[in-house]
């Protein structure tokens, strides 16, 4: 009656009914993103007779990637992001890939040379590209006219950008006992002092979509550590930055601003305030054109290089981060997985994956083909961005999610006004700096250990 | 039980222990066993991937200077405080609303009921929806010239909006009260009616203390519920919310687990709440004694 | 005045029904919209869809409100779709422009038409990759083709070409099937015909154009329209909803069965069998109610990882075999009203405890069997911390844990099909509702009292 079950461990099938090898691949995308990628993994089982690779969608990919690691049942092949490699493979996870990819002849060269970078830690390599993603401004070229301005002319520097988002913001309020529309440039200082308006359209707001708050700071020259063990989240660039932020519930009202916001309709719907028209810039990656397409369809815009404080000749800033395939420790068949990775890395490949995923190819050669066949018009503005020398990466800290969690808090309380920029950020500094260091001595106490791990292969 | 059995004892005791054996397991398994490792990883860092290693009591220093578990803390207290009274409170006037002579009870009854089987991940849906800026709630508070607040986007409303969302589901306890009420003999009530009390006095004097064990019973499975509380403020904000405004103790106590890997710190977490609950629930209990009225009609 | 105090209640209990209830209506009225109406302001009850009846043609346009003070005369600016079509073998094919974004002066338009490749395979037409597609479809002997089958794997083999043929991609999905194939073409541009296709289906077919369209306001009308489709297509957006929905039904039969056998057992033992120390174990059984999940939860799950149950079900119904403290107690409480007679006089009989548990006391705690199964049943349907952290594939998900997936996929989730996957979760619980009524009122009146 009571059956104790053995410990049993997987009893997963490792050959097909016919003999191949199957290599089990576990992806974060669903929907559409999903099926680009399995027409891809289709490709590769219909390209040779030997690996069969079995792909599944998982949700929280890397947790789960983690703890199944840990408990010696890993995927072969596994689709995460370039700011989890550092966590994963300083606690062992991963399989650093510089034997295969020499063998290959897989080198830096072929890659758009931010990206490779990231795939890399500690000297290793861990990981190889499918879908890298930038961040550039959307605007709403009708908006734009509306105002007055040029709509193919977007802003150069934020300067520029403040007074556009001023112009464009439209607010309604009563004057002479009149109810009125005006632009919010428009306005007396007065009736600025006063905020006694409400918003009906709104040129930008930094807390839409509010994806990347902690990462405002790349936009003013910030960086959120030194490279090695000290945070410098409380910079003067950073806190320049900040200032920027709350600037926006000071000048437009937070009351106002949230009210405004309140009527914001869900991101993938006809109401997304971008596409509805209620907000006329926001920063987003190139997907946004996927909502375009199917949501606005008759939106009339433009993508550009979100505006830096002080415009660099070198580059535009962006944030760069890509999607990648990793092999777990302990995966069963690695070499059949890094075959598939490297049929993945192909020029073919990848242009077929980021044409389905409307994303761009994190190789350094383009064909030609890719860029005309590309749903989306300002695919190369992305591109673009992504070469530049100012393309920033996540930060590669271990503690990076509660790093993360901490700024969006201070910037939480800094829009709320409840305290100083340099208060908030300095608090963030002393909470995630006592995190780091503990951090980093556990790193220190296993360091040799997993050096000589990684060298061995 | 030092003394010896007689036989049938010794065979009564072999069978009993053998009907019982599922659950004696099941309590090492799954019970005791959980409960000792995790005071072990309480002082020990561990990341699942590597093995535990002894700390000390650095995670229960950690605890007590980290504000993000204050907040926890106080978020958990704030939503226990304001969902069990209004909620317990809501129920039982709706129970006696109900145990009026009227129409359609078992309607009234059914609609009030429905919520509350409502699986929390759909209710958590059903609330984003509603909730959601420019949704139902907003245009039928603009349509009573209210303004709407950030209902899951400002940090002071997500809790009473959370609140709310758990009020919705008291069905279940207001068919407890229900059932309860009925059992309060007839007599009483004539009795008051004839001694001129009101129907606030009869609340107060008769119905409140004659079932008072169901009310302790609530309260009690209330504060173990709203301890955990999970599900609704996970899904209902993704996460901790602005500001951790939805950081309930769960929620922390499931991130540093599963999302840090900072397990050794989760299971420190485990224990306060542990004895946290068994605190509470002794201090119920005591008062209970005071107030609760068993007996009646037995 | 009894009356009106009676008036009152009355009043007051509606109006607090309605709000108890509607929640649950704005649910069921928004997964039978379409997108565009789910947040219209002010709030719809009523899907619908505005008719543009023009010229003899009837087609559903889109418009979010009739502007205010209209006439029949004035006019409204339109949403319409259309996609261009071209006949290739008596089918009409949607296309693409490859230059430009339609047909404009040229009397000759580049074009490109998507499609696939399927081939005859033991019957069933299966998605296949070919050479040279239209070489193959043309040619005379066997081609070597790659199949994928109804499970992804992929199979080499060869076929006759008349065990091929090629379907014309009519949808987005069709679009992103795997080995699409697509053919350029430059057509004259008479033989492409422009056919205009409901707003609503805008988003699900390929290739359509939009526009906006002034029409006047008399030529529109407004239909009631409930969109059942929705949940079909929910249903599909969901992914794996038949695995969630399949995974939710397992656990639940094995969690019920298990509770059913382990808590009537131990109840057993607990009730109705005198032994020494019983009730001085019975608290034990009471205090372990006390322990709270998160509590256990990481010894637990690192225990599982040991076992190699991470990423199995077996985490969620194993433990159900082992007796919940709770079930117990209502278990045991039932029992005890069992006069003890029956069981003396059946061992008097020489009956076997087990078949006193069996033939006796099972068959008259059916009411309490029952409570128990069904809240068991829903306890097990409405779980989502243990699935969110013993399950990992997405083919292993619960209908709940699967609902909050689809909820919080990147970009978030259409409104429309959320609530209808929503109602889909929702709604078996409020049918096992109306079926099981009684035991459900019974069931909870059981908890509470003789706490």
């Amino acid at each position: 009656m009571l059956l104790i079950m053995p410990g049993c461990g997987d009893d997963r099938p490792t050959h097909t009914p016919d003999g191949r090898v199957i290599v089990r691949y576990w992806e974060k995308w669903t929907g559409f993103e999903a099926e680009a990628m399995r027409a891809v993994v289709d490709d590769f089982n219909a390209s040779q007779d030997r690996i069969f690779v079995k792909m599944l969608s998982v949700s929280g990919v890397d947790q789960k990637l983690l703890l199944s690691t840990a408990g010696g049942n890993p995927p072969d092949v596994a689709g995460v992001w370039t700011h989890t490699i550092n966590v994963f493979a300083e606690k062992g996870a991963l399989t650093p890939l510089d034997s295969y990819t020499e063998q290959a002849g897989i080198s830096r060269e072929n890659y758009i040379p931010a990206i490779y970078d990231q795939c890399t830690h500690r000297g290793f390599l861990w990981a190889l590209p499918t879908t890298p993603a930038t961040l550039a401004l959307h605007w709403n070229k009708t908006l734009f006219e509306e105002a007055g301005l040029d709509p193919d002319t977007p802003p150069r520097s934020i300067e520029e950008f403040e007074r556009f988002a001023e112009r464009l913001t439209i607010v309604e309020l009563d004057r002479d006992g009149e109810r009125v529309r005006v632009r919010f440039d428009e306005l007396t200082d007065a009736e600025k002092q006063a905020k006694n308006f409400s918003i009906i359209q709104l040129g930008h707001t930094p807390k839409f979509p509010g994806w990347w708050l902690e990462l405002w700071g790349f936009w003013f020259d910030g960086r959120l550590w030194d490279g090695d063990s000290q945070i410098t989240v409380d910079t003067q660039a950073n806190v320049e930055a900040y200032r920027w932020y709350g600037s926006y519930p000071e000048r437009f009202g937070r009351r106002n601003l949230d009210t405004f916001g309140a009527s914001f309709g869900n991101f993938a719907s006809p109401q997304d305030p971008f596409l509805s028209g209620q907000v006329a810039m926001v920063i987003q990656g190139e997907w946004m054109y996927n909502f375009i397409d199917q949501f606005a369809p008759q939106l009339s815009w433009g993508a550009a290089p979100f505006p830096a404080m002080h415009p660099d000749p070198a580059g535009e800033v962006t944030v760069l981060e890509s999607d990648v395939l990793v092999i777990p420790r302990g995966a069963r068949h690695p070499d059949e997985a890094f075959e598939f990775i490297r049929y993945v890395n192909t020029q073919a490949a990848l242009e077929k994956l980021n044409l389905g995923q409307r994303k761009f190819s994190p190789l350094a050669q383009v064909s030609e083909d890719f860029i005309r066949r590309h749903p989306n018009p300002a695919i190369k503005v992305f591109m673009d961005l992504a070469a530049s020398q100012n393309a920033r990466p996540w930060p590669t800290l271990p503690i990076w999610n509660e790093y993360k969690d901490e700024i969006r808090i201070a910037s939480d309380r800094i829009y709320a006004g409840d305290t100083t920029v340099e208060q908030a950020l300095a608090d963030v500094r002393d909470r995630v700096q006592h995190k780091l260091d503990r951090a980093l001595r556990r790193w220190d106490a296993v360091e040799d250990q997993r050096l000589a791990e990684w060298g061995a292969r | 039980m030092g003394g010896a059995m007689t036989r049938g004892e010794r065979q009564n005791l072999v069978k009993g222990l053998a009907f019982i054996s599922p659950w004696i397991i099941g309590f090492a398994v799954f019970g005791l066993y959980p409960i000792l490792a995790s005071l072990y990883y309480s002082f020990c860092d561990y990341d699942v991937l590597n093995k535990p290693a002894f700390i000390g009591t650095l995670n229960y220093q950690d605890m007590v200077h980290d504000s993000v578990f204050w907040k926890s803390m106080y978020n958990t207290a704030y939503f226990a405080l304001f969902s069990i009274p209004l909620g317990m409170a809501l129920a039982l006037i709706i129970a006696v609303g109900l145990n009026q002579k009227i129409m359609a009870r078992s309607v009234f009854r059914t609609a009030y009921f429905l919520p509350s089987i409502v699986p929390l991940v759909g209710v958590s849906m059903i609330w984003i929806w509603l909730f959601n800026g420019g949704g139902l709630v907003d245009h039928g508070l603009s349509w009573l010239g209210l303004p709407s607040p950030g209902w899951l986007t400002d940090e002071h409303w997500v809790k009473p909006t959370l609140v709310l969302s758990g009020v919705w589901q008291v069905g279940g306890t207001i068919v407890l009260f229900l059932a309860a009420l009925q059992d309060v003999p007839k007599s009483l009530y004539e009795s008051a009616q004839i001694d001129g009390a009101s129907a606030p006095v009869q609340l107060r004097h008769i119905t409140i203390p004659m079932i008072s064990p169901v009310i302790y019973f609530n309260l009690v499975m209330g504060i173990i519920g709203s301890l955990q509380e999970f599900v609704r403020p996970f899904v209902m904000l993704g996460g901790p919310g602005p500001n951790r405004s939805a950081l309930f103790y769960a929620i922390n106590l499931y991130q540093n687990a599963f999302q840090y890997l900072n397990m050794g710190y989760a299971c420190a977490m485990a224990w306060v709440l542990f004895v946290v609950i068994i605190l509470l629930t002794w201090g119920v209990t005591v008062l209970s004694r005071k107030h609760v009225h068993y007996g009646g009609e037995g | 005045m009894r009356w009106t105090s009676k008036l009152l209640i009355h009043a007051v209990l509606l109006f607090g029904a309605l709000v108890f209830i509607v929640p649950m209506l704005w649910m069921l009225v928004t997964a039978l919209k379409p997108i565009d109406q789910a947040m219209t302001s002010p709030p719809s009850w009523t899907p619908h869809r505005w008719v543009l009846t023009e010229g003899g043609e009837t087609l559903t346009v889109g418009l979010d409100k009739m502007p205010n003070d209209t006439t029949p005369d004035s006019l409204v600016s339109v949403g319409c779709a259309y996609r261009w079509l071209i006949e290739i073998q008596g089918e009409p094919v949607p296309v693409r422009f490859t230059d430009g974004d339609g047909p404009g002066e040229a009397a000759t338009l580049n074009i490109a038409v998507d499609y696939h490749i399927q081939a005859q395979i033991d019957g069933d037409w299966l998605p296949a990759k070919v050479q040279d597609p239209l070489a193959a479809l043309a040619a005379q002997d066997p081609v070597s083709v790659v199949v994928i089958d109804a499970d992804g794997y992929t199979y080499r083999k060869t076929v006759k070409p008349d065990q091929l043929r090629r379907t014309f991609d009519q949808s987005k999905q069709d679009l992103r099937a795997s080995f699409g194939q697509s053919q350029a073409m430059a057509v004259p541009a008479g033989s492409l015909a422009r056919s205009p296709i409901d707003w609503d289906d805008r988003l699900e077919l390929a290739h359509v154009q939009v526009e906006q369209r002034q029409v006047r306001a008399g030529a529109l009308s407004k239909h009631i329209a409930l969109r059942w489709d929705n949940f079909p297509k929910a249903v599909s957006a969901m992914e794996r909803f038949p695995d969630y929905l399949r995974n939710t039904l397992v656990l639940c039969v094995l969690t019920v069965i298990g509770t059913v056998i382990s808590s009537t057992l131990v109840a057993y033992g607990f009730s109705r069998i005198d032994w020494p120390g019983r009730d001085k174990m019975f608290l034990v059984v009471l205090a372990t109610m006390m322990i709270p999940f998160p509590v256990v939860m990481v010894p637990l799950f690192s225990m599982f990882k040991e076992f190699g149950w991470i990423g199995t079900l077996k985490p969620l119904w194993v433990p159900t075999f082992f007796a919940g403290a709770f079930n117990v107690f209502l278990l045991r409480q039932f029992f005890r009203t069992i006069p003890k007679d029956l069981s003396e006089s059946a061992r008097i009989d020489g009956c076997s405890e087990i078949r006193i548990f069996w033939q006796i006391i099972l068959p008259l705690a059916k009411p309490a069997i029952t409570v128990v199964a069904l809240f068991q049943f829903m306890g097990t349907w409405n779980d989502f911390l243990g699935p969110l952290i013993y399950l990992t594939d997405q083919k292993d998900f619960t209908l709940a844990l699967g609902l909050q997936f689809f909820q919080s996929q990147h970009g978030g989730t259409q409104w429309h099909y959320l609530m209808a996957a929503s109602a889909l979760v929702v709604l078996p619980i409020i049918v096992l509702f109306f079926f099981a009524q009684r035991t459900f009122i019974e069931g909870i009146s059981m908890t509470g009292l003789k706490a």
